[in-house]
């Protein structure tokens, strides 16, 4: 990762360079966010290694940050900028992230829903939460930034959605077919040999055994 | 949770899980019609499946040596999903090799396989961010809330 984030001095003229510049621009918001939201799970009601409520307000705080970050990299002048132009893979990671981001949630909501019980407050939560970001990703549509303005933002939106839905066929795929050379592979082999059944000696010697691990009152 | 009910909890998931995509359709229909990328989405969509398929297949491969250690290590299974990676890789070159097909803003068959390659790590890059950030979300929420007592009814 090191050799990756160092790339744009070591081999300036790669596109992994341009990879690399965006992990070095996106890993500390990315930290926050995800720091944050391991304190906020933990710092509440936890059965086990429940963290102190202190880190609740710490976890609120590096959240907000984070993503306060973000946003300012698409509008504001934090956007990651390679020889005085967009870093191309910006315009990859930040629409996919928004896109997967506000669908994944508007799914646990409805999850939280269905399947949970009595969870209508925190499906609520989770409904608004992916309306936030469904409201973010349409004032990126149509709102400019500093250095992205609207037009290429909807253009790589639409690109991401494309991206996810390959990906997401192209590992279906992959899926499937590492199934049916599992399924080939086990299907041609022969039949394992029956084995004698257990003898009058063996069965009294499980008897045994079971008869040690059973007990307790009738009632139990 | 009878079968029908089941069906109908796994269909609501997947609309809800499309339904800001399918707003989102909408508003931009409403507000130009152009449907931002428009025909560049294909060759996207399209080198999209190669390469994810293609790497796929390739962790699978390493998976498969976790199953051949239950398996007395058979052959046939690494060199089946050897040549199904192989096969990804050889489709890709040749679709490339068809002129615009699947060509983006780079110069040669390479430069495009490896803006595949680099492309679908920053993909994945914000798939698992978004993917960690939705569950530790979920979590919040769930552990956000009063803990419950389940009150058990005497037989």
């Amino acid at each position: 990762m090191l050799g990756l984030v160092t790339s744009p001095w070591t081999v300036p003229d790669s596109p992994s360079s341009a990879a690399g510049h965006l992990l070095g621009f996106i890993l500390g918001p990315a930290a926050l966010l995800l720091s944050g939201v391991y304190l906020i799970a933990f710092s509440g009601h936890v059965p086990v290694g429940r963290l102190p409520r202190s880190d609740r307000r710490l976890g609120v705080m590096a959240f907000l940050i984070g993503f306060v970050w973000f946003i300012g990299m698409h509008w504001w002048n934090l956007t990651p900028a390679l020889g005085g132009e967009v870093n191309r893979y910006w315009l990859v990671f930040w629409p996919t992230f928004l896109l997967l981001f506000t669908c994944l949630l508007s799914g646990a909501a409805l999850s939280l829903r269905v399947i949970g019980d009595r969870r209508a407050t925190e499906s609520n939560v989770m409904w608004f939460a992916s309306g936030f970001v469904l409201v973010l990703i349409l004032l990126a549509m149509v709102v400019d930034g500093r250095h992205v303005d609207a037009d290429t933002f909807r253009y790589h939106l639409w690109l991401a959605g494309a991206d996810l839905l390959g990906t997401a066929v192209g590992l279906s795929i992959s899926i499937l077919v590492f199934g049916i050379i599992i399924f080939l592979h086990e299907r041609s082999l022969p039949e394992p040999k029956s084995i004698a059944p257990p003898t009058d000696k063996e069965f009294a010697h499980v008897a045994s055994i079971v008869a040690a691990n059973l007990g307790g009152d009738e009632n139990e | 949770m009878n079968e029908d009910r089941l069906v109908f909890t796994w269909r609501a998931m997947l609309l809800a899980f499309l339904l800001p995509l399918v707003l989102l359709f909408a508003m931009d229909l409403t507000m130009g019609g152009s449907l931002g990328a428009g025909t560049d989405s294909l060759p996207r969509f399209g080198n999209a499946i190669l390469t994810s398929y293609t790497l796929g297949s390739l962790v699978l491969l390493g998976n498969l040596f976790f199953y051949a250690d239950s398996r007395q290590r058979p052959l046939a299974p690494l060199f089946g999903m050897l040549s199904a990676a192989l096969m990804g890789v050889v489709v890709t070159v040749v679709l490339l090799n068809q002129g615009s097909l699947l060509m983006e803003d780079n110069g040669s068959i390479r430069a495009q396989i490896f803006y595949n390659i680099v492309h679908m790590f920053v993909s994945a890059g914000a798939i698992l961010l978004a993917l960690a950030l939705s569950l530790g979300f979920t979590f919040s929420t769930i552990t956000a809330q009063k803990p419950r007592r389940t009150v058990f009814e005497e037989e």
